[in-house]
């Protein structure tokens, strides 16, 4: 989403990446006809619930209609309503919306503090490193859910914002060890030494170098953790400390089977959630695996 | 002006930190190169050629590396110099030729990208001159096909192309001083020979001033106008290469000599040195460092802390007791 920006500003990032890259990529794709299908139902999907949603108020979904309560699937309602009177395909798709949302940006947002730190700490080494880690360290230890929940519980007015910026302040540090430890190895690498002795600055070296040689296994950790994050989003809503049914999510969905009655007797209203959210984490994986592949290939072919 | 010259190197000490601790690789070394001058160092492997290279273009990590002493470059000495500074100078005033020609390149630039990067960090040219510039270097390197060559990824050359690209990275911007920290070892022998002959071809042209690090004689012979010789971090003799090729002095220097083939001193046996070189970590501090691995000369015989001697005109030699130095079986036909 945001990247083709990105790269419109920074024509030198397009430039040094390899097409070599692209072209496997492209291969391993073609080869392995379920990552294929994975990535157009996945994208359909997003472009759908994205461009479904803009037509959605919120505000208006969510309104409670007590005299339509628990309606079957119908031509009205063609997946029914929930105990609210609320139409469950247009929760589905705003749920879906968010959901996504959520985890995209806390990819993003992980990806850029985890990225910009490891990097710093495996390229500099030395007292940068330790600093960093030491940092990493500090907050593996904070026992992040327990904090997550209570923050939840006691932060009024609780939104997607909210929770991306609380799930992000903790999910950065195993992004930070990765891309250290590859840039630790990356950076013992000649042409870094090369570079230098051309009178390259660090930062220069650490952006268009460094970083382009590690893309393959930011882009296949990217990927496979938007489906964690996707998850986590969705079991702690389950579970009861995430959105509000304000904020719909496939979380807050799922989470009305925690009602007996509609677990048994009313599966329209949680049932196509939960093999929506089941559907995304197949395709991801899928997609996350090819990339995977494509990666190790490349790194065969040097 | 005439008599600085280009590369001064004033007992350089380059440590690095091995648990909280300095240990020296390169212990207080001095040397000069002057324009229009290729110094070969030789030594064994691990004897602190590699770090001393990369001292004098201040490459080490400077979070756990320790330089001490001055590194003059006409006149301006570059270890006071902040790293912007420092940037400076390299790739326009100094460059590098590294060993390994396909590691030495990024693998997912293009090979013209990377030749025009000392080009886009120093001179002020528009894409159409770096590009031109650019293919020219490639001819002058012996590319044979310059516009193809500019387009094309590492990995689509081969070693000696590599090594040729190399080069014309290192002498994009013309600059008066090169190391070469082995720069053949890692091709094979009829592509060392063309490559060696095109670095002297270059050098002849453009008088640069060359530090040539190499473990082979051969080299040193074909391509040196003097030579110093280290041994575990210290320069133990350094002359013009007729003089030492003529009269190698220190026995470690010999033991190099007798131990390859060609040059072996009289006796048709070849001489292995006994040991290794010592880690970092293990480098005795006091006394001789290379007593150990010449156990049968005398204890008596070693100084107690070698320094080096001038012993003719610019001839040094480390300690005065090469005088009774001799291999082994020699020892009874010396006496004679
Ligand atoms: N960054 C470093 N940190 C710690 N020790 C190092 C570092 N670089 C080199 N050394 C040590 O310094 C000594 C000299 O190494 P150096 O690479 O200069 O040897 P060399 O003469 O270039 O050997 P070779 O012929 O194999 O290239 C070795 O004992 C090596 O282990
Ligand atoms: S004391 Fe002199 S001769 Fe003896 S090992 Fe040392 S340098 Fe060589
Ligand atoms: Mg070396």
């Amino acid at each position: 989403m945001a990247t083709p920006a990105v790269n419109n500003n920074n024509t030198e990032i397009e430039k040094v990446k390899s097409p070599s890259g692209f072209k496997i990529i492209v291969r391993e794709f073609i080869k392995d006809k379920v990552a294929l299908i994975s990535l157009i139902l996945f994208l359909g999907i997003v472009l759908y619930v994205y461009i479904y949603s803009m037509g959605l108020d919120t505000k208006e979904v969510t309104r409670v209609d007590i005299f339509n309560q628990f309606q079957e699937p119908g031509p009205v309602h063609w997946l029914g309503t929930d105990y609210g009177g609320r139409d469950v395909y247009n929760q589905l798709i705003l749920g879906a919306r968010n959901s996504l949302t959520i985890g995209i940006a806390i990819t993003l947002i992980t990806s850029i503090i985890g990225i910009a730190l490891g990097l710093l700490a495996g390229y500099y080494g030395g007292w940068v490193d330790n600093v960093v880690m030491r940092t990493v360290d500090f907050v593996l230890v904070l026992p992040a859910l327990m904090i997550i929940i209570v923050y939840v519980s006691i932060v009024p007015e609780f939104d997607v914002r909210k929770f991306i910026f609380i799930m992000s302040l903790f999910y950065w540090t195993s992004k930070c060890r990765l891309i250290r430890s590859k840039a630790l190895a990356e950076r013992e690498h000649e042409y870094v030494a090369a570079s230098k002795t051309l009178g390259t600055p660090d930062w220069k070296i650490m952006l268009f170098q460094v970083l382009p040689n590690l893309s393959s296994i930011i882009i296949v950790n990217m990927t496979l953790n938007l489906a964690g994050n996707i998850g986590i989003e969705t079991s702690l809503t389950y579970l009861g400390f995430g959105l509000p049914e304000s904020v719909p999510s496939l979380g807050t969905l799922i989470s009305y089977s925690r009602n007996p009655e509609v677990m048994e007797n009313k599966p329209w209203v949680w049932l196509p959630a939960a093999i929506l959210i089941l559907v995304l984490m197949l395709c991801i994986n899928f997609i996350g695996n090819a990339l995977k592949r494509a990666a190790d290939a490349r790194q065969r072919l040097g | 002006m005439a008599n600085q010259p280009l590369l001064q190197i004033k007992n350089l000490t380059t440590s690095f930190r091995i648990q909280d601790e300095y240990y020296p690789a390169v212990d207080n070394v001095s040397l000069n190169v002057n324009e229009n001058e290729v110094l070969a160092i030789v030594g064994e492997s691990g004897c602190g050629k590699s770090a001393l290279a990369l001292s004098i273009m201040r490459l080490h990590n400077e979070l756990n590396t320790k330089l001490e002493g001055e590194v003059n470059f006409k006149g301006q000495n570059l270890l006071s110099l902040s790293t912007a500074e420092m940037n400076k100078y390299r790739g326009k005033e100094m460059g590098m030729i590294f060993q390994d020609p396909l590691t030495a390149l990024n693998p997912l630039m293009r090979i013209g990208q990377q030749i025009e990067e000392a080009m886009r960090n120093h001179l002020d040219l528009s894409d159409a001159e770096m590009k031109a510039r650019s293919l020219e270097l490639l001819k002058k390197v012996g590319i044979p096909n310059p516009e193809r060559t500019y387009m094309q990824f590492p990995h689509e050359l081969s070693g000696g192309m590599r090594q040729r690209v190399v080069i014309a990275i290192a002498i994009s911007c013309e600059p008066k001083f090169l190391i070469a920290d082995e720069p053949t070892t890692a091709l094979d022998v009829t592509i060392q020979a063309q490559i060696l002959d095109l670095m002297l071809e270059l050098q002849e042209q453009m008088k640069t001033g060359i530090i040539l690090i190499t473990h082979d004689l051969g080299v040193v012979a074909e391509m040196a106008d003097r030579v110093a010789v280290m041994y575990a971090g210290q320069i133990v003799e350094i002359a013009d290469v007729y003089t030492l090729f003529r009269n190698p002095l220190h026995p470690y220097t010999r033991s190099l000599f007798n131990s390859i083939p060609s040059a072996a001193e009289g006796s048709d046996r070849l001489h292995v040195i006994q040991g290794i070189v010592p880690s970092l970590k293990n480098l005795p501090r006091t006394g001789c460092r290379f007593s150990n691995r010449i156990p049968w000369i005398k204890e008596s015989a070693h100084e107690s802390n070698p320094t080096l001697h001038e012993v003719e005109k610019d001839h040094w030699v480390r300690c005065t007791c090469y005088q009774d130095f001799h291999f082994p079986g020699d020892a009874e036909a010396e006496k004679i």
